[in-house]
């Protein structure tokens, strides 16, 4: 098997690089992805919906593979200003500015990137080969291992370890879950199409968009934050660096990578949950396990490290439920989907028996973008660590004006930037009183998927509770989740808490 | 057993009142669907009644172990929380309330205004134009002495602008306020910033990536943003 595959990547390689057409378009897509990815206020999405129409132009071949070299490189980008400046290119990012903002106001900005680029490679080229070697054994497994009580399960899970991340204690990191959960449910119900909380407003009839929320909390109230400090006196300018981690410092994080790309790759290949959740697993997890847990948030390499591989592989095991089942798992795969459609073609198990060309000219494509993250990457990161040169009340007005175009644009209505702005106060007032902003996204976001899995699992067991004990997954992850809960309340409660110091 | 501070039961208080809203709401939307005999309020009602516990759990934590109550977690939050300064008063709150509600009088009150005072159609522009004034003013005389909460509703007010007076007139004006918020004084640099600010903006989404952004629906500002659309693209 491993001999056929490798023969069908040659096959691939040589397609996409025998073709001058071909190789403009994947360059074109690698330094696209990671510019859009990395300015603050767009995003590779950005970039995606604005080329989708002129795919039509294109061959159905050099039109995914373009899609899903932007996907590779875009998901690196947006690291780049969740380090630089805490504005997450893309909600997988959102784990990376925990760790990667506070480096950067302690100078060590290049280390982040560095380390951000490294790992993203290793991450996003180890889930391709696992792509190319395992898609169909892991998609058939997968597929049938978990059905909607699973995925509602998984994103239970989530949820109870994310509690613990970004908040200053445990109940606010809960109380940030549940007010994202409740944006979520503004909108129509995903099962019967019933309005809920539109306090009769046309627009809240269609939900609160996550683009201008998720600006709004992060980029928008950073700036707040920083204007504080600035009114305050307490304002640090970054120090800027580029001194990139050595090999040896990376090294020592080398079980914190490999448990990251296993979880990458895990939840990338599940549809809906994809490498956002990818990304906060594999933080929580790397915080759960590091002898130096109470430092995660102050600026530690190894969250930078842990979150990038973790939402890189999930890349590749993203394209499994696409091409194998036509189930796209994000935002970006299903613009893919749109791709195919353009091209009278429908992705699912009978591309791979009519256009197997296409699959490993994209398989190729991939594993060469991610590949080309290492050289790019650190050219791109180089150039644009200089940002920080530029004094906060230039780039302040620069990023608000960014982020105002970026929210418009999705869907061209003045609103979308009126909610991006009250996200912004409200991002800015709840991080004063210790709540994740990181929190209260992750939950707007996994809050639909959460509700409509629950839906349709309790349709698929009858209603009955009891029906999860038959499905020894989604048990063992509700499990899991209850004890993560559980395990945090009685440490609240019980458990002897050391003395604060006048110091 | 730690005293429970006044901060810790307004916050406490602030999600109680706020789960008791949304749990009333939700019998405006209590209807069946046939095939989902939970309907569309179980998944709401259950996150409100998480958000009572768990404001009420934070509550005893804080009671019990007062400053340092809660267990786990990681720091992100930490450097972000309020220092004791004049900016956790009551009265500093107050006003930031009032400044963050500026921008919302405008969406409202000429919309009210001309129900009630039957102003005709071409009276509509004025009238929006003099309640921008008044409350940009009253904006100044307010936010004057507080820099943060004026920072805090600018953005919002140039929101809420932009649809009658759309981005292009606006932007120039939005660029200069937060610069002069953020503590720039010099005149030539905010000159030379301000401009290169707005090209780089125009020349990257509207000529390079033809972004439509809002041309506003009031005159000028209308015919200024559709000049400068015609211009740039």
């Amino acid at each position: 098997m491993i001999a056929e595959t490798f023969n069908n990547f040659l096959g691939g390689t040589a397609a996409l690089f025998g073709d001058p057409m071909g190789v403009l378009i994947f360059f074109g897509g690698v330094v696209g992805g990671m510019l859009f990815g990395a300015i603050p206020g767009v995003s590779m999405l950005t970039l995606a919906a604005i080329l989708l129409p002129f795919t039509a132009h294109l061959s159905a071949e050099h039109g995914i593979m373009l899609f899903s070299v932007i996907y590779c490189t875009g998901v690196y980008g947006g690291a780049i200003t969740a380090i630089l400046f805490n504005i997450p290119g893309a909600p997988e990012n959102a784990p990376t500015a925990f760790d990667g903002y506070p480096m950067t106001l302690k100078g060590e900005a290049g280390k982040a990137v560095g380390a951000a680029v490294m790992c993203s490679a290793i991450g996003g080229t180890v889930s391709c080969i696992v792509m190319m070697l395992a898609t169909a054994a892991i998609a058939d497994w997968a597929i049938s291992a978990f059905g909607p009580p699973e995925i509602f399960a998984l994103v239970f899970f989530g949820l109870a370890v994310a509690a613990s991340v970004g908040a200053k204690s445990f109940w606010k990191g809960w109380l940030s879950i549940m007010a994202g959960l409740m944006i979520a449910v503004i909108g129509l119900d995903p099962v019967g199409g019933i309005e809920r909380y539109n306090f009769d407003m046309p627009y809240l009839a269609a939900g609160i968009h996550f683009i201008p929320t998720i600006l709004g909390f992060f980029a928008v109230s950073e700036i707040f934050v920083q204007a504080e400090k600035k009114a305050t006196g307490s304002f640090k300018a970054p120090k800027l660096s580029v001194d990139f981690p050595t090999f040896k410092e990376l090294w020592m994080h080398k079980i914190a990578v490999i448990r990251s790309i296993f979880i990458g790759f895990f939840c990338g290949i599940l549809p809906g949950i994809g490498a956002t959740l990818a990304a906060f697993m594999g933080y929580n997890e790397a915080a759960r396990w590091s002898k130096h847990r109470a430092e995660f948030g102050t600026g530690r390499i190894e969250g930078v490290i842990s979150s990038e591989t973790a939402n890189n592989a999930a890349t590749g095991a993203a394209m499994i439920p696409l091409l194998a089942l036509g189930l796209p798992g994000g935002a970006l795969t299903a613009m893919m989907v749109g791709v195919f459609q353009m091209h009278d073609m429908e992705p699912g198990p009978l591309v791979f028996i009519n256009s197997p060309d296409l699959v490993w000219v994209v398989f190729a494509a991939m594993f060469f973008a991610n590949l080309s993250i290492l050289l790019v990457g650190f050219l791109e990161a180089k150039t644009i660590v200089n940002l920080l040169r530029i004094p906060f009340q230039y780039l302040a007005p620069m990023i608000l004006c960014l982020a105002t175009v970026g929210a418009y644009a999705v869907r061209g209505l003045t609103i979308d930037v009126i909610v991006m702005f009250v996200a912004g106060v409200a991002g800015f007032f709840l991080r004063r009183s210790g709540y994740s902003v990181a929190g209260i996204v992750l939950g707007l976001i996994l809050g639909k998927i959460g509700e409509q899995t629950f839906a349709q699992a309790m349709q698929m067991l009858h209603f009955e509770f009891s029906g999860f004990l038959g499905r020894p997954i989604a048990f063992g992850l509700l499990i899991a989740g209850f004890i993560t809960i559980f395990a945090s309340v009685y440490g609240a409660f019980f458990k002897k808490k050391p003395q604060l110091t006048e110091s | 057993m730690g005293k429970l501070s006044k901060g810790q039961l307004v916050e406490a208080a602030f999600w109680l009142v706020l789960v008791a809203i949304f749990f009333a709401y939700s019998f405006e939307f209590n209807n069946e669907i046939e095939i989902y005999k939970y309907g569309a309020t179980l998944w709401p009602r259950t996150i409100l009644v998480l958000i009572a516990l768990a404001a009420i759990g934070q509550l005893l934590d804080q009671r019990k172990n007062g400053n340092v109550a809660s267990s786990n977690t990681m720091a992100a939050a930490h450097e972000d929380s309020a220092q004791d300064t004049e900016l956790n008063s009551l009265g500093w709150y107050f006003n930031t309330f009032i400044l963050l509600s500026l921008p919302f009088i405008y969406m409202t009150l000429p919309d009210l205004l001309v129900k009630q005072m039957a102003i005709p159609e071409e009276g509509v522009a004025k009238l929006k134009i003099i309640c921008a004034a008044v409350l940009l003013i009253a904006y100044l005389a307010i936010g004057w002495r507080n820099h943060v909460g004026a920072i805090l509703a600018l953005p919002i007010f140039f929101a809420a602008l932009m649809q009658d007076m759309g981005f292009y007139a606006l932007a120039p004006v939005f660029i200069i306020g937060i610069m002069i918020l953020m503590g720039e004084r010099r005149v030539s640099r905010m000159a030379l910033i301000m401009p290169l600010l707005y090209g780089i903006l125009l020349a990257f989404f509207v000529s390079l990536l033809y972004v439509g952004l809002p041309t506003g629906n009031i005159s000028p500002f209308y015919e200024f943003g559709s000049w400068m659309v015609k211009t740039f693209q």
